[in-house]
């Protein structure tokens, strides 16, 4: 059987890179596909602590579906928004976005 | 070793691959493709952890459903003209930053005491998965809907063209 | 329905409910809806609080004494009453406060006539007689000790009334921080009381006292800390810089505060905790020796005063020592029934004052004289009051000045008894120089104009001259008896036949002594004619005796300079030190602190605001770094 540490290991490697994506990335939706990248890794943790800690009991495949669910109204609602500045200025880059600046 | 946990090897390092072309490809387009191999290879993972049911979602959705919407937007935002998009400058601290992160949760997963069970791994069935779905987490599933169906028309709203008198 | 002791706590709340009412009127500016723009309603207020003590009393005779009260707070364990006593002691206060106050208030409708605050004049005057009687009826310190304030503040007012005047101002502020200076200690009196034996109620205390439950360290030290509020409030030496300085207020409110509230409530203070006191020894030979010193100290200084009132004041402050001397010696009775007879005397001196005041727009006595043609009445009301308070037999001052001489005889040495008969002494001569000047002799100016007051002015002043003169008889038994007190009015007011027994208490029953009467008349009398032969007859000059007692008569001129020693101690150590915190506070807290905290934080978000790029990868990084941070040191220390 695969150790559990192998699997959290696993997403937290996933879950690094997403982070990495959505420090180093400018493009807009570059930086909404780093996040989809960690909430699946979030995804793979849940599921991983429900298969070894509670087997039987499958909280966690439950609450990886809430995720998946949210994460898909989360995507629609900011690819919505990156179309909506697209057009207002006429760029997706986020460090371009930068109206709240002091 | 056995077959499955040489799948899962393989499937987890196929979604890392993925995942590192995703932040590391020049070009949006592939980053995209990336992401579907990345999101595919993490439904195998499900599948090898004996969540049938999640797998087959994460396929209907982050295979189809999200994919479409990113190429959609790339194609609306014509990033995609572009032939090699530009990092921020602060890439090599994110490289560093991410690294620390990832240091300090594998320190933190190996120091742990896992109170892991001896049972082994089970299926789920997915009737079970449906009926505490639709029993005890009713309410919760109900609100998930109606979360869905306030992103669909805040989405549709906020991307609607504006009217022009 | 009987009405009885049990209804006496409608008397202050009559008085509170027209000062209310009067005040409310004020505020709605529509006080001339009121009757006579509030006075009426403030006199039948203080009127019917004066009619319930005759019931009161007769309930008070044939019932025994009576204490109740509702309950008001219940902190922790302590249960905090409003809760009244109904003895001879307060009982005899009330008949006395509603009384003057009444006569007060019908004399000012004349005096105060037309002033423009007129109807606030009445919502004060209302106020101040109810808390005056609710200090009367307190049955717990804490309740006393509020109305003990509501007094202050009250005569505060009275006192500033024409605060257009900087002096009246000046002499408010003086009497209230003066008697401040004391109610500190009354009030750590208060606590400290209430921290050993862990009640408020009199009773307890008095339980407490008398069980000897208390050490005797802390019973001097209770006593002394309420004998200080009580120096205050009663203008003992050396607080009494604040009395004579009040009559800047309306002469009436002088009435008032000098006779009946105000003044009186020190001493009563003394007489109500008077079980403490004679717990105390040493407290009470304290007493003794500050009614001394005040006694004489302020006769001698109403010698060489020359505005009318301010004579009146230091025979006020003088009496009020003696009184203290009373109490001092051991005879709760003597005390009291010298302030009653007091109030009756010196009500009716200020009240005459006052006419004459209002007459001739003149309080120096350097510039009146003769007024007895024109102002009959005021005249013979005055001179009765003067020969009462100087104790010329048979007026009321003759009896009771006789009882506290004895019991002063009695407890006292015989120099103590001496130093008090020259008080004695120097009260007739400056009653009478007061008199002789005022309104014998040649007139200073054309008086052909002034004329005699009101009736009611004159009407309270006759009420009040006939009290002085049959007042003094109640000492006697078989007056009492007529009056149904069940024996004299020593044996009324003595403390064992109060709620509380208190078998210290020396009760001695009243006593014609023949000797001292004789005594004290010839001590007064010869007063009364050196006073003559040098104001009436003339035949010594008092500069003659002046310039020959240079040093003395400076002295005492200067009111043996204590006010500039006070006013030296407020400029050298008061405003120095308040200057000194004032520095500090306005450098320190304010340029330090207070400023310095606001430009760090102007600073440094100047410094900071250029890390706010407004760029996502930027905040993103800031997130990473904290949680990193905060993961690694939660590792570090917390495992």
């Amino acid at each position: 059987m695969i150790p559990l540490q192998h699997a959290l290991i696993f997403g937290a490697l996933l879950f690094s890179l997403g982070l990495y994506g959505m420090l180093a990335r400018r493009h807009a939706v570059m930086v909404l596909m780093a996040i989809e990248l960690m909430l699946n890794a979030v995804n793979v943790n849940l599921v991983a602590f429900s298969a070894y800690v509670a087997p039987g009991a499958f909280v966690g495949q439950i609450f990886a579906i809430f995720v998946i669910t949210i994460a898909a109204a989360e995507i629609g609602l900011a690819l919505a928004i990156v179309l909506r500045v697209y057009r207002n200025k006429a760029t997706a880059n986020v460090d371009e976005i930068d109206l709240l600046k002091w | 070793m056995t077959a499955f946990q040489l799948l899962f090897y393989l499937l987890s390092a196929a979604s890392i691959v993925g995942g590192i072309g995703v932040v590391w490809s020049t070009n949006v387009v592939h980053s995209a493709l990336f992401l579907v191999l990345s999101l595919s290879a993490v439904a195998g993972v499900f599948l090898v952890l004996f969540a049938d049911f999640l797998a087959l979602v994460q396929i209907l959705i982050y295979g189809g459903a999200i994919t479409i919407l990113i190429l959609f937007a790339m194609m609306l935002t014509r990033v995609a003209d572009e032939a090699v998009v530009s990092d921020s400058p602060q890439k090599p601290w994110g490289v560093a930053a991410a690294a620390a992160f990832f240091g300090i949760t594998a320190y933190a997963i190996y120091n742990t005491p896992w109170n892991v069970g001896t049972a082994a791994i089970q299926r789920v069935p997915f009737r079970d998965l449906g009926v505490s779905l639709f029993t005890q987490w009713a309410i919760p599933f109900e609100v998930a809907s109606l979360v869905l169906l306030v992103g669909l028309i805040g989405a549709i709203i906020i991307a609607r063209p504006e009217d022009r008198e | 329905m009987d009405i009885g002791t049990g209804h006496a706590w409608l008397i202050p709340a009559l008085s509170v409910l027209s000062s209310l009412v009067i005040s409310l009127a004020l505020l709605l500016k529509s006080v001339h809806v009121l009757p006579k723009n509030g006075s009426y309603l403030s006199i039948a207020a203080i009127g019917s609080g004066f009619l319930l003590f005759f019931p009161i009393l007769r309930d008070l005779l044939s019932n025994g004494p009576r204490e109740y009260g509702l309950p008001w707070l219940l902190v922790g364990g302590t249960e905090i009453r409003w809760s009244m006593l109904l003895d001879p002691l307060s009982v005899t206060m009330l008949g006395l406060v509603t009384l003057v106050a009444l006569c007060v208030q019908v004399y000012s409708l004349c005096y105060m006539h037309g002033h423009p605050r007129f109807g606030w004049y009445y919502a004060v005057q209302s106020l101040f007689a109810a808390s005056m009687l609710g200090l009367v009826l307190a049955d717990n310190l804490l309740l006393l000790y509020i109305t003990w304030e509501l007094v202050g503040a009250c005569s505060y007012l009275l006192i500033g009334f024409y605060y257009e005047q900087r002096s009246a101002a000046e002499a408010a502020k003086k009497a209230f921080v003066t008697t401040r200076l004391g109610d500190v200690g009354l009030l750590i009196g208060i606590l400290l009381l209430f921290k050993v034996t862990g009640t408020f109620q009199l009773s307890g205390i008095f339980d407490a006292v008398a069980t000897g439950k208390l050490d005797s360290a802390t019973v001097n030290w209770a006593a002394l800390l309420i004998f200080l509020g009580a120096m205050g409030k009663s203008a003992q030496f050396p607080f009494h810089v604040w009395l004579p300085d009040a009559m800047e207020g309306p002469t009436p409110v002088s009435a008032l505060i000098h006779a009946a509230t105000m003044v009186t409530a020190g001493v009563y203070l003394v007489a109500r905790t008077y079980p403490i006191f004679l717990a105390a020894e040493t407290v009470l030979s304290f007493v003794t020796i500050i009614g001394l010193i005040t006694t004489l100290m302020a006769a001698l200084l109403a010698l060489v005063a020359t505005d009318i009132k301010r004579v009146l004041a230091y025979s006020t402050v003088s009496k009020l020592g003696f009184m203290m001397l009373a109490l001092g010696s051991g005879s709760l009775a003597a005390g009291i029934f010298y302030l009653i007879t007091h109030g009756f005397f010196k009500a009716l001196l200020f009240l005459g004052s006052g006419n004459v005041i209002h007459a001739t727009e003149r309080q120096d006595m350097r510039e009146l004289g003769g007024l007895r043609n024109s102002m009959p009445v005021t005249t013979a009301t005055f001179v009765i009051g003067s020969l009462a308070l100087a104790g010329i037999a048979p007026l009321s001052g003759f009896f009771s000045k006789d009882e506290v001489l004895i019991a002063v005889r009695e407890h006292q040495s015989p120099f103590v008894l001496v130093l008090t008969l020259f008080s004695l002494f120097i009260t007739g001569v400056f009653i009478a120089r007061l008199v002789l000047r005022t309104f014998f002799g040649a007139q200073t100016h054309d008086s052909s104009h002034y004329h005699e007051a009101g009736w009611n002015m004159t009407g309270p002043m006759i009420v009040l001259a006939a009290l002085s003169i049959v007042g003094g008889l109640v000492v006697f038994p078989f007056f009492g008896e007529m009056l149904g007190l069940g024996g004299g009015f020593m044996e009324f007011i003595n403390p064992s036949s109060g709620a509380h027994g208190n078998a210290g208490a020396t009760v001695h029953a009243a006593q014609f002594d023949t000797a001292m009467a004789l005594l004290s008349t010839l001590v007064s009398g010869s007063g009364l004619l050196i006073g003559w032969i040098f104001y009436g007859a003339r035949l010594w000059s008092p500069q003659a005796i002046s310039k020959r007692m240079t040093p003395v008569v400076v002295l005492l001129e200067n009111k043996y300079f204590l006010d500039s020693f006070y006013q030296a101690i407020i400029n050298g150590v008061v405003l120095v030190a308040g200057l000194l915190v004032a520095t500090f506070d306005r450098v320190v807290v304010n340029d330090v602190a207070v400023n310095g905290l606001g430009r760090i934080a102007v600073f440094a978000g100047d410094r900071l605001k250029y890390h706010v790029t407004g760029k996502l990868n930027n905040y993103g990084m800031g997130m990473v770094v904290g949680a990193v941070i905060i993961a690694a040191a939660a590792f570090t220390f917390l495992s």
